[in-house]
């Protein structure tokens, strides 16, 4: 029963030709149309070109991206050696500025009379 | 149009891209048949069908650039076909049934099975509402398995399938129901007939 309906359906929803001057009324419509797409079709070969070109722009953002982070890093590296030989210097002088201080401090007073 | 059966839909495709209108007419006459009658089943009209079928051409002639092969075209061609009939139906609901035009351009090509129920059949179809009549008519007019009516009609399959499965079952009680009205007239026309006949 539901095979003998399916069937009966089919056969009355058979496809129903529009008409001979169908396709021609369609494309005097068209023809009021600006031909937009008239945009040729990419070949494979320009396809492929296109996807190495993504591909190589890739790469090469990324290689300069991790250039540029090594190079911060080394600068970082750089900035922090020469602040602990500036604090070494200062700490190396103010040694030395104590212990002139404790020397004068210890001297008896009137050695120098 | 002779490049029809000399190319393929591809190359009528591509050379349609390029800017060939032979080549676009060509497309066109490849696939009236199915737009055409998909929108004539959905709205029931032969001059609302032809309008809407010329304007899905025209929005295809629009946007072929974004077309990829001829599968796709056929996808895209039934998409829009049917989404513009679901959104004429919404706009302006049309009464349900067939009309004499559609009934006297059908007359001719009914050379096989049985006219008048093939008629009420899609009568019977007129009356459903305008998502489920999509789905019948995807699935029993252009072959096309639940899946791919879901992705056509944007639409779950299990909402395609419940479609059809409700569908059917009203067809079939319908189409019960007038062969009982019609055995019953039948019946009603013989009784006299006997009435009259000598004992």
């Amino acid at each position: 029963m539901n095979h003998d309906l399916e069937r009966r359906l089919r056969a009355a929803l058979r496809p129903v030709d529009p008409g001979d001057d169908f396709s021609a009324k369609v494309l005097a419509r068209t023809a009021k149309e600006p031909a937009h797409f008239a945009r040729p079709p990419r070949s494979p070969a320009v396809a492929g070109w296109l996807a190495f070109g993504l591909a190589t722009c890739v790469v090469l953002g990324l290689l300069l991206a991790h250039q540029w982070q090594v190079r911060r890093t080394q600068q970082g590296l750089e900035a922090r050696r020469q602040l602990i030989e500036a604090l070494r210097v200062t700490d190396q002088k103010l040694d030395l500025a104590n212990r002139v201080v404790n020397e004068k401090e210890r001297a008896p007073p009137d050695s120098g009379a | 149009m002779s490049g029809d059966e000399e190319c393929t839909g591809g190359e009528l495709l591509t050379q349609a891209l390029a800017g060939e209108r032979a080549a676009f007419g060509a497309l066109v006459c490849r696939h009236q048949r199915a737009v055409y009658s998909l929108a004539l089943r959905m709205l029931s009209d032969r001059h609302a069908a032809e309008d809407l079928a010329q304007e899905v051409f025209l929005q295809l002639y629009r946007s072929l650039a974004s077309v990829a092969s001829e599968a796709h075209l056929s996808f895209w061609l039934r998409k829009v076909t049917m989404h513009r009939a679901i959104d004429r139906l919404r706009r302006e609901p049309r009464h349900t049934g067939v009309g004499l035009e559609e009934a006297a351009a059908l007359a001719g090509e009914a050379a096989e099975g049985d006219p008048i129920l093939e008629r009420r059949l899609r009568s019977l179809l007129a009356e459903l509402p305008s998502a489920a009549r999509a789905v019948v008519l995807l699935r029993y007019q252009e072959d096309l398995d639940p899946v791919e009516i879901a992705r056509t009609l944007k639409m779950p399959v299990n909402t395609v399938k419940s479609h059809l499965r409700r569908s059917l079952a009203m067809l079939r009680e319908r189409i019960a129901d007038a062969a009982a009205a019609d055995a019953g007239v039948a019946t009603r026309v013989a009784l006299p007939g006997e009435d009259r006949s000598p004992p």
